[in-house]
């Protein structure tokens, strides 16, 4: 397994976190290879989020393992783990609120380019061409004079993707990032994601309840039930899956 | 260094330090406890303190002739102290509970200015002193080494009044509600608490015990302008390192804080001070939220 | 009129100012040049990094000590002395940050109180080289630079470099990441920002700067007391601050000249009341402002994720 990890962008072993009483993440064995689309299921409890947490950094975990890039990562914090390549969206829209949307990306770049602790040249100017760039791209152009915390919701989750992409990552985690939008907007972003991942070789985790969203974008699914890993597979081979059928439904259902 | 294998002289300092920490104790459950609560740090905690000090100058002097009237002066005076911690709670911190505690915390602090000019308008800059009672104002001798009878009261009380509110907190109906307070406010409101009445009543209390602590130490130091910061400064130390909210803590901090001054005073004369920082750093270090506090308030 | 219409105004009319004020007046506006310089340095702090220092006085009393200490103890001129005071006050904010920036909010406030009363213990019982109590007497610059005018030029100008070298930081990189600490240390961490480090270099600065206000204040005031480090001067730059503005990199300065003014009227009538009145002005404000003073309107400096 371990010759395996040299390709896999993403790898966790037996990864198991406790919260007093309740085992929210149990035995957790994920691969991710590069170029990835993968789509993290499963009712809510099943401990997504959590998992999310433990990978980047938040949270510790009790036991196990997390590769990325063929490295062990455990107990890294999550700066380094951005400067290592790893990015990521939150669930609670998490972004500069009173600096603008350009400021906002700006400072993004200049972290990445190591320039943060620079005291002795203005900011404004710098990395303003890419942040418009990247702010085009995610199709937010128009609103890099605004203050971020005043954009709409679908905008200020687009301007996180930006942030997170400014530091061009090799793996882009995704927690719930069409949460609170609107059908037509969720099939937006995520074609959006879907494009720039493809364009860029980009691995992207995310996790999701709308199951057209899923099923339309995702290349591989890992279904979580109870913390633990339920099924997992090519899109079709997940739909059809029985197991998965009664954890969602209740029963399987007849082909 | 020669001191390290004098016994007798260990055991006094020890016993002082002791009776330092107790005296600490007293002002840092008070803070802890208004904090377990309300959520308030008072930064003007330590005027409470000093008010019980100076108030103990003015109420001696009341009956200067009468053999009681330095424990009528320690009964009255704390009571003082505690009906302007009352006046306080219910005239200005019911009005910013809600608030911000950055703004809290600021008002508190204008409050330490405000109490501070106070004493000074009523009692004068200059120093003043409380003598100690007849019967306690000499010294016993412990294993041949003298130590003050004063300091014996303070070590006698001190087991009585840790144990009092021991009992207090957790074998009183009010004392119940105290701790449930700390842990879920709204919780205790939806059960039909007054909730406003118990804040007033922790906080009274909680300046009642400052108000003692400085009462009962007034006849060991010079009562002076300035006697809240340094009061205030060792009452933190103590609180970051036994945690706030907790009265085990504050107890296991005093105690180590006052042997630790007691001590460094034979290391270290002049600045004990430093010692009290690098102890404080280190728990910083190793556990940031004091050895028996909860992670980040 | 345009920013740098003001901007040449102020110069003109600073510049003047010698020419027709009386000494007094001219003291008062070295005063507070030296206090806005502190204000402003401390709101680096609290505005643009969301940190509220309760103990800034610490790092102003180790300016002015090193520089009082290095004139009277070494002999050494106030050209040299003067730099030392941003280099020792840094000193002391790199030890105290270092465990202040560990926690937060409530700890923190705390903390940098407590550390400022151990600079103020630390100098009033040292008195074999502080003088304690007693301070340090006829802390004097040289003759070149003792008239109320020429010293009054001398800081204008040391201030107004400091406030530019402020503002740069502000406006530069660091400070883009030190306003995105401030905004969502969260969010700063994973665009890959070390928030401890970045804070910590924050204090430092704003240390450095406050060390040389404190310095420059030791020989416009011909001495040096332990009360520099003491509540009542912690307590100036936080309202300085608030009444100028927090969200606004000149807020403090046009603070500073509010505060010294009222300052001003108020000891010459009575001083001993001066505490009694700050304290209570704060007080008041707190309780009917309902969202704080002025600087604070259209944010909190603070998140706060406790429970209320």
């Amino acid at each position: 397994m371990a010759h395996d990890g040299q390709a896999l962008v993403l790898q966790t072993r037996g990864l198991r976190k406790r919260f007093g009483g309740v085992q929210a993440v149990n035995g957790v064995d994920l691969a991710v290879p590069p170029g990835d689309l993968r789509a993290i299921i499963g009712p809510n409890g099943a401990g997504k989020t959590t998992l999310f947490n433990l990978i980047t950094g938040d949270l510790a975990h009790d036991t196990g393992h997390i590769y990325f890039g063929g490295e062990e990562v455990s107990g890294l914090p999550p700066h380094r783990l951005c400067r290592r390549g790893m990015g990521r969206t939150f669930q609670i829209t998490s972004i500069f609120r009173r600096l603008t949307a350009l400021e906002n990306v700006q400072t993004a770049f200049l972290s990445h380019h190591r320039r943060h602790f620079n005291i002795l040249v203005p900011a404004r100017r710098l990395y303003r061409d890419q942040a418009l760039a990247l702010l085009e791209r995610v199709g937010l152009r128009e609103q890099a004079g605004k203050p971020s915390g005043i954009l709409a919701h679908g905008d200020q989750r687009r301007l996180e993707l930006a942030i997170a992409l400014a530091g061009t990552p090799r793996l882009l985690l995704l927690d719930e990032p069409t949460a609170g939008m609107a059908p037509q907007e969720r099939h937006e972003i995520m074609a959006l994601v879907a494009r720039i991942a493809g364009d860029t070789g980009l691995t992207v985790v995310f996790t999701e309840h709308d199951m057209d969203v899923v099923f339309a974008v995702a290349r591989r699914i890992t279904v979580m039930h109870q913390g633990a890993v339920l099924a997992e597979g090519p899109p079709a081979d997940v739909r059809a899956n029985t197991d998965v059928q009664r954890v969602y439904l209740g029963q399987p259902v007849p082909r | 260094m020669s001191w390290i294998t004098n016994g007798p002289l260990i055991t006094v300092q020890v016993m002082s330090g002791l009776s330092v920490g107790m005296l600490l104790f007293l002002v840092s459950v008070g803070m802890s406890l208004i904090f377990g609560v309300t959520r308030i740090v008072n930064l003007a905690h330590g005027c409470f303190y000093m008010v019980g000090a100076y108030l103990m100058v003015t109420l001696v002097e009341i009956f200067p002739d009468q053999p009681w009237a330095f424990w009528l002066a320690l009964l009255l005076a704390p009571l003082g102290v505690a009906i302007l911690g009352g006046v306080i709670e219910m005239g200005l911190l019911r009005l910013i509970y809600h608030r911000d505690p950055l703004m809290q915390l600021i008002l508190t602090f204008g409050l330490i200015l405000v109490i501070g000019t106070l004493v000074l308008l009523a009692w004068g800059p200059d120093n003043k002193s409380v003598s100690r009672p007849d019967a306690l104002a000499g010294s016993v001798k412990i294993f041949g080494q003298p130590f003050p009878s004063y300091y014996v009261l303070v070590l006698a009380l001190a087991p009585m009044v840790a144990v009092a509110l021991w009992l207090v907190f957790y074998r009183t109906r009010w004392g119940m509600l105290v701790r449930a307070a700390t842990v879920d406010r709204e919780m205790l409101g939806a059960l039909g608490v007054n909730v406003a009445a118990l804040y007033t009543q922790v906080f009274m209390f909680g300046s009642w015990l400052a108000g003692f602590g400085g009462a009962l130490a007034a006849p060991t130091v010079a009562v002076a302008l300035g006697m809240d910061g340094d009061v205030l400064t060792t009452a933190f130390v103590v609180v970051v390192i036994g945690g706030l909210g907790s009265f085990a803590g504050s107890f296991i901090g005093a105690l180590l804080v006052g042997l630790l001054q007691s001590f460094g005073i034979l290391v270290f004369p002049a600045i004990s001070i430093v010692l009290l920082f690098a102890l404080m750093a280190v728990v910083l270090i190793v556990r940031p939220w004091g050895l028996l506090g909860r992670p980040e308030p | 009129m345009s920013p740098a219409r003001w901007l040449g105004f102020l110069i003109v009319v600073l510049a003047v100012a010698p020419l027709v004020l009386p000494p007094f007046f001219l003291q008062l506006l070295t005063e507070i040049a030296i206090v806005g310089l502190f204000a402003t340095a401390f709101n680096l702090l609290m505005g643009f990094g969301g940190m509220v220092s309760f103990g800034h006085a610490a790092y102003f009393a180790l300016g002015a000590y090193t520089a009082a200490l290095l004139v009277k103890r070494a002999g050494v001129p106030l050209l040299l002395a003067l730099p030392a005071s941003p280099i020792v006050a840094a000193a002391g904010a790199l030890l105290f940050g270092f465990f202040i920036v560990r926690l937060s909010h409530t700890y923190f406030a705390m903390l940098s109180l407590a550390f400022a009363q151990i600079v103020f213990t630390v100098i009033f019982k040292w008195k074999a080289l502080t003088g304690g109590d007693d301070g340090l007497l006829d802390v004097w610059p040289p003759s070149m630079l003792k008239s109320p005018a020429a010293y009054y030029y001398f800081t204008l100008a040391i201030v107004g470099l400091s406030i530019l070298a402020l503002r740069a930081i502000v406006d530069s990189p660091f400070g883009y990441a030190l306003k995105a600490v401030r905004e969502n240390p969260r969010r700063a961490r994973y665009i890959g920002i070390d928030v401890r480090r970045h804070q910590l270099a924050a204090f430092v600065i704003s240390g450095a700067f406050s060390g040389l206000a404190g310095g420059l204040f030791a020989f416009y005031n011909g001495s040096v007391f332990p009360d520099f480090a003491y509540f009542t001067k912690s307590f100036e730059p936080l309202v300085v601050a608030l009444l100028g503005g927090v969200q606004s990199f000149y807020g403090p300065l046009a603070g500073a000249f509010g505060f010294k003014i009222l300052e001003w009227l108020v000891s010459r009538q009575w001083p001993v009341y001066w505490p009694l009145f700050l304290g209570s002005i704060v007080v008041v404000v707190i309780v009917l402002l309902p969202s704080g003073f002025v600087g604070l309107v259209g944010g909190r400096v603070w998140r706060t994720t406790a429970k209320p």
